[in-house]
């Protein structure tokens, strides 16, 4: 039921692709001999863009929140404009069939997606076909077309590399750039938990259209995505200026959809469009109904717990603006996280109100880098 | 004697091998392997107990309402909360019933179908049905391409695939809806819960707040139409694949003990009065015992880890951190898995003669117990099911594949004809004035929280240990620990192994069967 060597053309039957291909040589001057030459262009142009994606320590939750992608919906996307090669979650083969698909994919040229982290400490706390996740990316990055990482998982290694970080799960970009690896390796993060299928569709379509990869924070996260706050565009926003806080859930701050800084919203320190594209076909998005837990940083699990408490020293502007306090000192790891100088800048422009700024941190090693606000 | 080795196994949720022994034709032993390990209950330890059902929905992407409605019920027993106000439970079922809907929809097409569908066999379909004949002509286009995405290099011509062209279109025409539709009941988890996959307004002591009245009505429009599809689209294929592959109820028949913790709650939030209610069935009988989640054990001879890290221990006293991993099984070659070869644990449950058993959970294990709990509800779906199959009066004829994948759908279409109901309760409370949805737990407390609540796999348990605002100790038993438990310190195989025994192989280089008895229990 399947041509060993199908035609690209719709309506077209293998032999009058390649006569079309022989008059289209003659006709550009290249003589009858350059027909392959123009069949091979034509195939190659006319191939949907390839695309394996690969599961390594993860809950599947970022293909499932693919699964979600309402524009375009997944069927288009997997039947008409990518091709997906290999996904152990949709794909119909299993066992050795699935590992050919995935060196088939290679072999013919692939972007390659990456959910979940590598395990730097227990290699075998994840392994596919008797190789380890570790082995695996070392192997095949240089074959990839390019590399995006999706969700936290992938990005920064997410919850399992909490302390005491038992695998010792890592990032893809930072197991590449480390001990014997790549050190310039490029990897595109798209961290959120789960990564959003709107944020992949979107970098890929940047990545087609221009044909290079977008511009990146010290994160390695695209910047026309990640650069600004969750604060930034919160619904929210205007009870936070207006001094109107839910203090616990269920008040009458709650019913009125006050700002959520005092139950332990993130979103001040976080870099996301979730305000934006929201989740779900745009349905909805966290902040609508709980605090933001700041899932698209890098090392959340430890620099912004307890979920529960609020960011320590955000100036938060009394009723009415007059005066400003600074509340909330109940995190265990007081945290930089991109904060100070972009704090700096929204009071030097007014957006905040009067008060004193933080101080601002200087960011650790481990703490992602703000994309804007000069510290890069 | 041949050894088959399946690694990866496709559409599931984690990471799995399976080793099978084959001879003349059948599976005669066989091994589940896990090859993810991550160690929540280690760095579980020491958190904020308001902070565990973020970390625990990270368990699994698929299903994370369940771990998180078992995280907030064990931290807030533990904290001095035994019970929620009834609007948290009705936003707690009504998130869980919305994730159902989906979690269904997804196994029964998208995980399940290609085992029984051939895609590349649509081309081949007459109609004249518009809509069908775009199907066919996008699969055509796909194929015509080269480019086979998702349908490359599976066994499309072994001889399990034998549904005719024309059945094969319609099952992927409703694959693609299937795609759709799943959509739709997780847009009504989001507009309550904020996102799909993992919510954002639990709490323990409750929810952050009620949706509002539009929110609510979005929700039950989503679902009328997620309850549309289940009865009407998913109901009679099911009925259409138990007819056309009757062999599915002669094998994996499995370890005959069935265990469920039951799920969505009544008023009085008890075990026992769930919509399925929590129970346990030995050695095939048809009859329900009580089950408690306090009991179940945790062995680990076989697991990554030292043999007396289980034990037979409840699970608090287990933990993750006495791990020996020293490599897997090798693929090629004649050896079999010999000593630990599984990252999972066994589970195990106290049998009435009091020897800790291997128990299936899932659908299955729900459904018995509730039909033989006397709800008449699940009763009639079931003798619809059996009747069809030409078994009726006979439930135990459901203790095999057969009633792996027709619980499945049964619990979807129960779980449906109760969600709207939740949300016109919800409405009704908050017009009465009533909008709490909140208890404030004491945060210093001292105390032991359990909580045993099934997920769409099967049936999870949350065990957590608080002290001056911190975990001191974090447990989950999970639908994996107990279907693809290795075998137990007695050497007693677990539900999966027990179930691929018997399976009947065609062709051993083309495993299409043991996948079929591996999906069945949706790992």
């Amino acid at each position: 039921m399947r041509d060993a060597q199908p035609s690209p053309v719709r309506g077209l039957s293998r032999r009058e692709f390649l006569a079309y291909c022989g008059s289209l040589a003659v006709l550009i001057g290249l003589g009858e001999s350059g027909l392959p030459q123009v069949a091979a262009a034509i195939e190659q142009a006319l191939k949907r863009p390839m695309l394996v994606w690969s599961d390594f320590q993860e809950c599947l939750g970022c293909t499932i929140a693919l699964l979600q992608a309402t524009a375009p919906t997944p069927a288009q996307l997997i039947l008409q404009q990518i091709s997906l090669a290999y996904n152990e979650a949709a794909m119909a083969p299993a066992g050795f069939e699935a590992e050919k698909s995935f060196s088939d994919a290679f072999a013919e040229g692939t972007f390659w997606v990456i959910e979940g982290s590598v395990s730097e400490k227990i290699p075998g706390a994840i392994s596919i076909g008797g190789k380890n996740a570790g082995d695996i990316v070392k192997e095949y990055y240089s074959k990839a077309q390019g590399v995006i990482a999706i969700g936290s998982c992938a990005s920064f290694g997410n919850v399992q590399a909490r302390t005491p970080n038992p695998t010792g799960a890592m990032g893809v970009r930072a197991w590449l750039r480390g001990p014997g690896g790549i050190p310039d390796a490029t990897v595109i993060n798209l961290p959120r938990c789960p990564g959003h299928g709107d944020d992949l569709v979107a970098t890929l379509t940047y990545i087609l259209v221009n044909g290079a990869l977008p511009e990146l924070d010290k994160a390695g996260r695209p910047l026309f995505l990640y650069g600004q706050t969750i604060h930034d565009n919160c619904e929210r926003r205007a009870h936070f200026e207006a001094g109107e806080f839910v203090e616990v859930f269920g008040d009458e701050g709650s019913q009125k959809h006050w700002c959520l800084y005092k139950v332990g919203c993130k979103g001040p320190v976080t870099y996301a469009p979730c305000p934006i594209n929201r989740w779900n076909g745009r349905t909805s998005w966290c902040v609508h109904v709980g605090p933001c837990t700041g899932c698209s940083e890098d090392n959340f699990w430890n620099d912004l717990t307890p979920f529960a408490e609020p960011v320590p020293n955000i100036p938060v502007p009394a009723i009415g603006g007059a005066s400003a306090q600074t509340i909330g000192l109940g995190l265990t790891a007081v945290t930089a996280v991109g904060l100070g100088a972009h704090l700096v800048g929204q009071i030097a422009t007014g957006r905040l109100g009067a008060g004193a700024p933080a101080e601002p941190k200087a960011p650790s090693g481990k703490v992602s880098e703000t994309p804007k606000g000069g510290d890069s | 004697m041949t050894k088959v080795v399946i690694d990866p196994i496709t559409r599931i949720e984690g990471h799995l091998r399976i080793t099978c022994e084959v001879e003349n034709g059948k599976v005669t032993n066989a091994w589940n392997t896990c090859t993810l390990f991550r160690g929540f209950e280690i760095f579980m330890e020491g958190v904020d107990p308001r902070d565990t059902w973020h970390y625990s929905q990270r368990i699994c992407g698929v299903c994370p309402n369940p771990h998180a409605i078992n995280s907030a019920t064990a931290a807030e027993r533990a904290m001095g909360v035994d019970k929620v106000v009834d609007n948290a439970r009705l936003v707690r079922n009504m998130l869980d019933a919305a994730q159902l809907g989906y979690d269904s929809i997804l196994w029964f097409y998208i995980l399940n179908a290609f085992d029984y569908v051939n895609v590349p066999d649509v081309v081949n379909a007459t109609t004249t049905d518009p809509a069908l004949m775009l199907v066919r002509d996008r699969v055509k286009s796909v194929i015509d391409t080269g480019q086979t995405s998702i349908f490359s290099n599976q066994y499309w011509d072994h001889p399990g695939y034998k549904l005719p062209p024309e059945v094969n279109l319609v099952l992927t025409s409703h694959y693609l809806q299937a795609i759709e539709m799943q959509q739709q009941a997780n847009q009504a988890c989001a507009v309550i819960g904020g996102k799909f996959p993992m919510i954002m307004n639990m709490a323990a002591g409750g929810v952050t707040q009620l949706p509002s009245e539009p929110d609510i009505v979005y929700y039950m429009d989503k679902m009328q139409q997620v309850k549309d599809f289940t009865e009407t689209v998913m109901w009679p294929d099911l009925l259409a694949v138990a007819g056309a592959f009757p062999e599915l109820a002669t094998f994996g028949q499995g370890c005959g003990n069935y265990l469920t913790w039951g799920l969505l709650d009544a008023k009085s939030q008890l075990p026992a009065d769930r919509v399925f209610p929590g129970g346990a069935i030995f050695g095939r009988q048809l009859k329900a015992e009580a089950a408690d989640p306090a009991e179940a054990r945790l062995y680990t001879k076989y697991s990554y880890y030292s043999d007396s890290m289980g034990a037979g221990k409840k699970p608090l006293e287990v933990g993750q951190k006495a791990i020996e991993f020293n490599g897997f099984p090798d693929i090629e070659g004649e050896a079999f898995p010999q000593g630990k070869y599984d990252w999972t644990r066994a589970a195990r449950y106290p049998s009435p003669s009091g020897k800790d058993v291997p128990m299936e959970v899932g659908p299955l294990s729900e459904v018995l117990v509730a039909y033989l709990s006397g709800r008449a509800e699940v009763k009639a779906y079931v003798d619809q099911t059996l009747a069809a199959v030409g078994a009726a009066g006979k439930p135990e004829v459901l203790m095999s594949n057969l009633g792996r994948v027709a619980a499945r759908v049964i619990k979807a279409r129960v779980n449906c004809d109760h969600a709207l109901g939740w949300a016109e309760e919800l409405l009704a409370n908050i017009k009465a004035g009533d909008t709490t949805c909140f208890t404030k737990p004491d945060l210093q407390a001292e105390g032991e929280g359990i909580s045993g609540y099934d997920a769409p796999r099967g049936a999870l348990s949350h065990y957590v240990r608080t002290k001056g605002g911190k975990v001191v100790t974090y447990a989950t038993v999970p639908a994996s620990n107990w279907n693809l438990a290795p075998r137990d310190d007695d050497g007693v195989r677990g539900p999966v192994e027990e179930a691929l025994v018997g399976t009947p192989v065609a062709d051993p280089t083309k495993p299409l069967e043991i996948l079929r008895t591996v999906h069945t229990f949706d790992p």
